[in-house]
């Protein structure tokens, strides 16, 4: 079969007055009808500019320097911008990573899904845009009323799949998905994902997917291209990529996925340590019963964000506990409680025996510096004002940790190199002149300076390439063991939360539904809802079937007792919790 | 928006009016001029002699005709309650005209030059900046240097220079007042240009010396939003470069505009006064320096108490009229 598109040669290079980048190098490939083609690399790896360059979207100072890339009688790179922009849309479509501000935000889904098709010469009366508009949300799995509504008002999921929507609207022959689902859970990822595999097929369009993450190209994409340093480092079937990859890097970022599978045995407990419950006077950081409830709009109804929990950190056993969900199940709530950035609802949070609530001007600044925060947005965690230095020597100066400058730089230099970062390069730069996981090893290096007793971390690796992530989160281990620093760690990542906690809870609409050791609770889990989380996730063995999500069954019978029972595995040693305490 | 969210604003906006209301009381009598001297001083300079016991006579009996003599607990309660019925009094100066007089008369003067310039320095530097932005080339390049000069000069100085060349020099145009003195004010169309005429130097400085703040404030904000997802999506999508400015672009990036535009309707009549004094106008800020001049508290306490109340109007409007405007917001939410 004649392919659907045909790249041979690309080339993009960045000049600039000083410097030139060649982003892509001499790019060729093929897309049938009805093929995914995967993209995979690190960050800067050419894939974005490839696909980018298919739509004649390369940003200045930006060139296609070379290549032709054939679709029927078109030649994408040698149209004029008014022609590329007929093309757009009807030809070729791009659905972007629609989970943060793809859409506009002032105005309702109906319309982004009606401004292209119109702008793209579609006369349509009242009843035909309705019609219109009813089918592409029914395609997208949105539901129907959904058109009706602002993209403020939908969750991650459903933005994602009013980007699906807007994309597919004038079915175009060829779809580019960017990263389309790296900001969502895993549940709401398969789920996603699903959706877009059938909008593909029934359209018959070939689908170019771009991303970083191997278990979802393993399960989605019948083939794959490996880009590094702007160029193809390999290509050919999943499967055969997966099965025996022909070169180094493609074995190294298969290898840096966390497998399920491999772990490090549990550590020992030290000796001469109850295993068991935190003493009353061993309390570092306690919630008793503590809850979160958000109250919506004036009149609106009460939003149970964290049903009562509790739990306590030792101060003699630093530990390291993940908390695990899906977006909007509890789990920042609970870390903003800990934080003592928000009041609970009920019940109260202790540190070191004193409420947090109540505590005086000097205490509440003695816990500031015991409980550091390391936030998931490396990019608005600094203030782009100042150096990154800035954000080290005022709080070191202020809590009295450096008694001078010379002081704060020299425990500055030594918390960088602990993440891995060369001081002297770090020094004096701004937060805009590093990269994603400069910065967030910079957050990790900020939050240990402090020589805190707790950090809560809340997806501190979100951002950052698998290879770089496992590096992070061994820096995080090797400060508890250290400096006894305690952890809690917060994300949507299982597989992370396996590879470097002692502990995991599993959050599910503000209820703790399993805790245990990650060796059971991830490998061999017991609640329904751990289950679909685990199954979730995508695997990187192409023959292992990425299951359908298995929907939660409806209330009622046995199924919803389970559901709703709270699964607590054997002890985590050194770390209590009684969750669900109130009903 | 919701029924409580509104009646929230509402006992606001009263409150700020009692607030403004009772400095508005105290403040002139810190200044310590004593109207009814004052006025019995021009009374004086106009001619006659007056004995010194016919003098105090006079004095007490304008006191307890403006409520002047009474303790000045009593005194503040009055006023509260003039004020609750907007009901300003009579001017010392002026009297017996009314101070509702007075302000009848400036009003109109002030919101027609200041509300219609300031809508047309809104719209025009709010286009020009996104423009700016949107098409980058020569012609946009010098137009953001230019806007910082126009924004960074006083418009009393623009005004004095129009005056001196326009008016002076090439006596184009009038170079003060409301209307030519020698013609009747009537509803007809010879006057409506007369005043047109009149007003086309002061409206040009107000004009010329804020369009430069709109169009660097609506830069600001292009430059912010065209670099959205959003716009990425729109420019993916192959939208036309129309729906993008305008339905995109210049949509999100007004809504900050707004607000500040809000505010500067709020100050119209303050913003002005130089104006008006400059070009000799015969709206609010003219009369303002005059009973100020005057010691004429009670026309100070209604021209402060318009001030207030279009303040006030203007921000409740705004905080009606916004969640329109930006769906993310609501009303009344915590």
């Amino acid at each position: 079969m004649a392919p659907l598109l045909e790249v041979r040669h690309l080339s993009v290079s960045f000049a600039t007055d000083t410097h030139r980048i060649n982003a892509v190098r001499d790019v060729s490939f093929d897309i049938a009808p009805g093929e995914k083609l995967g993209f995979v690399g690190e960050s800067g790896s050419g894939k974005t500019t490839t696909a980018l360059a298919l739509m004649g979207l390369v940003p200045n100072p930006g060139r296609v320097t070379n290549g032709v890339a054939r679709m029927g009688d078109l030649d994408l790179l040698g149209l004029s911008q008014e022609d590329l922009k007929a093309e757009r849309l009807r030809t070729v479509s791009y659905i972007p990573q629609g989970a943060m501000n793809s859409l506009n935000p002032v105005q309702r889904v109906r319309d982004s899904v009606l401004d292209g098709m119109e702008d793209h010469g579609e006369q349509m009366g009242r009843g035909e845009r309705r019609a219109a508009v009813r089918e592409l949300m029914e395609k997208a799995g949105l539901p129907h009323d959904a058109g009706a509504r602002y993209p403020h008002e939908l969750s991650g999921g459903m933005k994602q799949r009013a980007c699906i929507a807007v994309a597919i609207a004038l079915k175009p022959k060829l779809l580019i998905a960017d990263e389309p689902t790296s900001a969502l859970d895993v549940i709401t990822q398969r789920r996603v994902m699903q959706t877009l595999d059938r909008v593909q097929r029934e359209l018959g369009s070939g689908l170019v997917l771009i991303g970083h993450d191997m278990g979802l190209m393993a399960q989605f994409v019948d083939r794959l291209v490996v880009m590094r340093q702007g160029r193809i480092v390999e290509a050919g079937s999943t499967k055969r990529v997966f099965r025996s990859p022909r070169a180094a890097y493609t074995r190294e970022l298969i290898a840096s996925v966390p497998a399920m599978p491999v772990r490090r045995p549990v550590e020992p407990v030290r000796a001469g340590e109850d295993p068991g419950h935190v003493e009353d006077d061993d309390a570092l950081l306690s919630l008793e019963n503590a809850s979160k409830t958000y109250r919506r709009g004036f009149f609106g109804k009460d939003v149970a964000a964290l049903k009562p929990v509790s739990l306590r950190f030792s101060r003699s056993s630093p530990r390291i506990i993940a908390m695990v969900g899906q977006s909007g199940s509890g789990k920042s709530a609970c870390g903003n409680l800990m934080l003592g950035f928000q009041k609970p609802t009920t019940g109260r949070i202790t540190f070191g025996g004193r409420d947090v609530a109540a505590m005086k001007r000097r205490e509440k600044s003695d816990f500031r510096r015991q409980v550091q925060a390391i936030f998931q947005d490396p990019y608005a965690s600094f203030n782009p004002f100042y150096t990154i230095d800035h954000a080290f020597t005022v709080p070191l100066r202020r809590f009295g940790i450096a008694a001078n400058r010379a002081e704060a730089y020299d425990i500055m230099a030594d918390a960088l190199q602990r993440v891995g970062l060369d001081p002297g390069a770090t020094f004096g730069s701004h937060a805009h002149q590093l990269s994603g996981g400069q910065r967030q090893r910079i957050m990790v290096a900020r939050a240990v300076a402090l020589r805190p007793k707790l950090i809560v971390a809340d997806e501190p690796v979100s951002m950052v390439d698998a290879s770089l992530r496992a590096t992070i989160l061994e820096n995080i281990r090797q400060l508890r063991d250290e400096f006894g620093i305690s952890v809690f760690y917060i994300t949507h990542d299982l597989a992370t939360a396996y590879r470097s906690s002692d502990g995991v809870i599993v959050l599910r609409r503000g209820r703790v539904v399993e805790a245990g050791l990650p060796d059971e609770v991830i490998r061999d889990p017991k609640h329904p809802y751990t289950v679909q989380l685990v199954e979730s996730i995508p695997s990187t063995d192409p023959d292992q079937a990425w299951a359908r999500v298995r929907e939660p069954r409806a209330p009622g019978g046995a199924d919803a007792d389970a559901f709703n029972q709270s699964v607590i595995r054997s002890r985590i040693p050194g770390f209590s919790l009684w969750p669900g305490t109130v009903a | 928006m919701n029924l409580s969210g509104i009646l929230k604003r509402l006992v606001l906006t009263g409150l700020v009016f009692f607030g403004a209301a009772t400095l508005n009381f105290f403040l002139p009598r810190l200044s310590g001029g004593d109207p009814i001297a004052e006025r019995l001083a021009q009374l004086g300079d106009s001619g006659g002699t007056m004995s010194a016991e016919a003098l105090s006579a006079m004095i007490a009996s304008y006191n307890e005709r403006f409520g002047l003599d009474l303790p000045i607990w009593e005194q503040y309660l009055n006023y509260l309650w003039d004020m609750m019925r907007l009901d300003f009094g009579y001017s010392i100066a002026y009297f017996p005209t009314r101070v509702w007089t007075l302000i009848g008369q400036a009003l109109p003067w002030t919101i027609g030059l200041m509300v219609t310039t300031t809508l047309i320095a809104f719209l025009a530097g709010s286009f020009l900046g996104a423009f700016a932005v949107w098409r980058r080339n020569a012609v946009t390049g010098t137009l953001m240097p230019l806007m910082m000069v126009f924004a960074a000069v006083p418009f009393y100085l623009v005004g004095l220079l129009l005056i001196f060349f326009l008016g002076y020099q090439l006596r184009w145009f009038p170079t003060g007042g409301g209307f030519s003195p020698l013609v009747l004010p009537s509803w007809d169309l010879d006057f409506a240009f007369n005043v047109l005429y009149h007003a086309s130097l002061p409206a040009a400085s107000i004009v010329l010396s804020s369009i430069g703040i709109w169009a660097l404030a609506m830069r600001g904000m292009m430059v912010t939003v065209a670099g959205q997802d959003y716009m990425t999506f729109a420019r993916a999508r192959g939208l036309s470069d129309r729906r993008m400015f305008f339905s995109y672009g210049i949509r999100n990036a007004m809504l900050p505009q707004v607000t500040t535009l809000g505010l500067a309707l709020g100050q119209v009549v303050t913003g002005a006064i130089l104006v008006e004094i400059v070009f000799s106008y015969p709206g609010l800020g003219n009369l303002l320096l005059q009973a100020v001049r005057g010691a004429d508290h009670f026309t100070v306490y209604g021209i402060v108490m318009i001030l207030v109340l279009t303040i006030c109007f203007v921000t409740l409007v705004l905080d009606l009229v916004y969640p329109l405007l930006d769906p993310r917001v609501r009303l009344g939410a915590p």
